[in-house]
């Protein structure tokens, strides 16, 4: 019986089916899409992405999102971006690839720093984003920010220090044991020397050959009683190169004990600093002020810049190697996903060109022309083989708010990739903030602020400068939660009097290590007026504090100094005393050799010989 | 329990079907691939097709199905560096490259480590799958088929409205 391989009457109702199927994705397509974009987006970003409404167009491969907002990562009470309405058109050969190409981009009703209605929901989670925001806030937090201590002074108290927590007492126990260890090292190291019986030998034969007439010796006895001395010689050599040999490792161990002195100095330089840190002592010194104000605002500004910056390496890696990602949700388990790019292809994601012009009229602070545009933004670079550059700015002649510049270019084409971006702000309303340790709020006004943020080889080299300058800075003291004290209320005065500020943060060195640098017109004003007050005082403290620290370290320190030297000095004895034995006894046989050779042959003189 | 009992409906419908054991066999196997792998793919349209166009027991690919799901879940770390190694391997990069770059290819998702490890254990099961199904099958027939026919449980499964549907696709 032959057996029909096809059943064409299932033919209609899998035609149905997939009809079926046709119809549920036209009616889910667009709320699917919706979810799925704020949820990706979410979990790229690292921060809640909403939309209002998503439209597809399939005729046109364009996608209409309305309501879109984007929340600040750090401040969930605010909108990075909101926009009204933004026009995709995406490219129709990359969507059969399962890429998206965005050919254009248009965007409509574009605001900055919005307030959210409700607070954005901190992403949590194992993702990229989230995990970047957590290091970044970890980063952070290798700043050392001074606090501005204004304790007033009759309230320093006595001062009491308990000996264990004195770093120098450990020190001290700690390079005495090490000392210790070097003086057994160096009797072990003269004992396996063992110079005497070569000296011993040497000096013995010496002085029978001093007793001996080489003419009685004959020849054959002279020859001999040379070479015993040439040997005895060679003894006395290699003696002297061991000795040599043993002096250079003594060098090394006494140079070690006089670092060990020098970590005690240090100690006891740190136990002053702890010390005087019980004592809560006014900070006047002038970086230390600068730091203290605007040290914590700064590194927020540059914190944001490297979270983006470190998206930017994650999601825009250099070359065209398999990158693996984490593969999408689902009941089954995700895996992972690894994305294959090849040459003259499109690459998963590309943002061809994004243009945004549009113009707000009337009479609000708003009001102005603004313009920007996004080119090349793709998820790989060496595809695309031009760098990304954003762009943004706003114009407002007339206006008390006078331009907004942000430019940034992120070049991931190679592995030696540079981000860099600039952000300039001219006549706007600069955020007010605290000032840490102080009840002191302090507020811009309308000023000018700028932050350049350079990122070379993916954090080897980082370089950031963040600049605020305004003429109308007005302080507000928040004296209901406490009252101010007489230190505190003379930095108030200082700095109320003060209309105009001019900070500048910079940050060098790189992602691992950075280095922070804080500078203000504020620092010297108060540092100097600080010091004009209670500068004497403070000294006298200081005075106190050394002379606590020293009371309890001396009697402990004194000692191991005194050992340290003894060694060292016990050390170099032994092996100039060795020396000179050794020279002593080369001397004296030298000197019978010289005789026993001139018997040899009387009058004439031979050669010298070479050992 | 609804999945069980299902499962156990689909079983007797499916052991009694006019299917030969190798049509019933050859179902098993396609629906196999169905809960081996991630279902919402766009080779599992393809195998969803075969098993709808194909004379072989629609009863015996749902079966298939059923059965392989939980296997499914079960083998994923199996599947997932099956895939790892299938992907990174260097003499297959071209193989991938080229793949995951043309037109309708790439929602095959076969990139994804579990996506082509469960499909590549799938492809090696399915042959002993094949056989294994069409011996058991026949062996069922041919001890306690017959008794289970005359039972009055059979007669309430067969009796039910889905198996009017189900009678539609039968081979």
């Amino acid at each position: 019986m032959r057996i029909q391989v096809f059943r064409w009457k299932a033919v209609g109702p899998l035609l149905g089916l997939l009809v079926i199927l046709g119809l549920l994705l036209w009616i889910f397509a667009e709320p699917v899409a919706k979810d799925t974009t704020e949820e990706a987006s979410t979990e790229l970003l690292g921060t809640q992405v909403d939309l209002a409404k998503l439209d597809l167009f399939p005729r046109d491969a364009a996608v209409d999102l309305r309501g879109l907002q984007i929340a600040n990562p750090f401040v969930l009470s605010r909108n990075l971006i909101e926009a009204d309405e933004i026009r995709l058109k995406l490219n129709p050969n990359a969507l059969a690839e399962k890429k998206i190409v965005i050919e254009n981009l248009s965007l409509q009703g574009m605001r900055f720093g919005t307030e959210r209605e409700k607070p954005a929901r901190p992403v949590k989670g194992s993702g990229f984003a989230p995990q970047v925001y957590q290091s970044v806030e970890q980063w952070t937090k290798q700043f050392n920010v001074p606090l501005l201590s204004l304790t007033p002074i009759d309230t320093i108290r006595q001062l009491a220090l308990n000996p264990e927590q004195l770093t120098t007492i450990r020190e001290v126990q700690s390079v005495a044991g090490r000392t210790d260890s070097v003086r057994k090292a160096l009797d072990e190291g003269f004992q396996q020397l063992d110079i005497r019986p070569t000296v011993d030998s040497a000096r013995a034969l010496a002085d029978q050959l001093a007793k001996t007439d080489p003419k009685k010796l004959g020849v054959d006895g002279t020859r001999k009683a040379i070479e015993s001395v040439q040997q005895t010689l060679k003894q006395v050599d290699a003696a002297k190169r061991r000795l040599e040999a043993f002096e250079r490792n003594t060098r090394t161990g006494i140079g070690l004990l006089g670092q060990n002195l020098r970590s005690v100095d240090e100690a006891r330089q740190k136990d002053f600093a702890f010390a005087k840190s019980l004592l809560k002592l006014p900070t006047f010194s002038a970086p230390e002020i600068g730091s203290a104000f605007f040290g914590q605002v700064s590194i927020d500004r540059f914190k944001q810049a490297l979270y983006w910056a470190e998206l930017a390496q994650k999601y825009m890696p250099p070359g065209l190697l398999p990158r693996p990602a984490p593969g999408p949700q689902r009941l089954r388990a995700a895996g992972e996903t690894i994305e294959f790019p090849k040459e003259k292809e499109f690459p998963r994601f590309l943002l061809q060109q994004g243009q945004i012009d549009f113009t707000i009229g009337g009479s609000s602070a708003a009001r102005g022309a603004y313009a920007a545009t996004v080119a090349g933004l793709t998820s790989t670079p060496a595809l695309y083989g031009k760098p990304a550059v954003i762009s943004a700015s706003r114009r407002a002649s007339g206006s008390a708010l006078a331009s907004i510049d942000v430019d940034a270019i992120l070049n991931h084409i190679s592995s030696r990739t540079h981000d860099s971006a600039n952000a300039r702000l001219q006549g706007i309303k600069l955020p007010s903030f605290d000032v840490p340790g102080l009840p002191l709020r302090v507020d811009p006004g309308l000023g000018s602020s700028s932050l350049s943020f350079s990122m070379k080889n993916a954090g080897a080299q980082l370089s950031a400068r963040w600049t605020i300058r305004s003429d109308k800075v007005s302080w507000v003291a928040d004296t209901t939660a406490r009252r101010p004290n007489d230190l505190e209320r003379l930095v108030l005065r200082v700095v109320s009097g003060l209309a105009n500020l001019d900070v500048v943060a910079e940050l060098g060195g790189s992602v691992r290590s950075p280095k922070l640098s804080i500078s203000s017109n504020l620092d010297k004003a108060v540092a100097d007026r600080l010091k004009a007050v209670v500068g004497e005082e403070v000294a006298r403290a200081e005075r106190l504090v050394r002379a606590k620290v020293d009371s309890l370290v001396a009697d402990k320190v004194e000692p191991v100094k005194r050992q340290v030297a003894a060694v060292q000095a016990q050390a170099t004895q032994r092996v100039e005393a060795e020396k000179q034995r050794l020279d002593q006894v080369e001397k004296q046989l030298n000197v019978e050799l010289k005789r026993l050779t001139a018997g040899v042959v009387p009058g004439i003189k031979l050669p010298k010989i070479k050992l | 329990m609804i999945a069980l009992l299902k499962l156990i409906q689909s079983i007797i419908k499916t052991l009694h079907s006019a299917g030969t054991p190798g049509q019933v066999a050859a179902g098993m196997a396609l629906g196999a691939a169905l809960g081996l792998t991630p279902l919402v793919n766009l080779h599992n349209l393809v195998i969803f097709s075969f098993l709808v166009l194909l004379n072989v027991s629609f009863g015996g690919g749902m079966l298939g199905w059923m059965l392989f799901v939980p296997i499914g879940f079960l083998l994923d770390p199996l599947f997932d560096r099956i895939g790892l190694s299938l992907l990174t391997a260097p003499s297959l990069r071209p193989l991938w490259t080229d793949w995951t770059n043309t037109p309708i290819l790439p929602y095959t998702n076969f990139n994804n480590t579990i996506v082509l490890g469960s499909f590549v254990a799938w492809l090696v099961l399915a042959v002993p799958i094949f056989f294994a199904a069409r011996y058991g099958v026949a062996k069922y027939r041919a001890t306690v088929g017959e008794r289970v026919r005359q039972s009055r449980f059979y007669k309430a499964v067969t009796a039910s409205q889905a198996y009017n549907i189900y009678k539609m696709f039968r081979p």
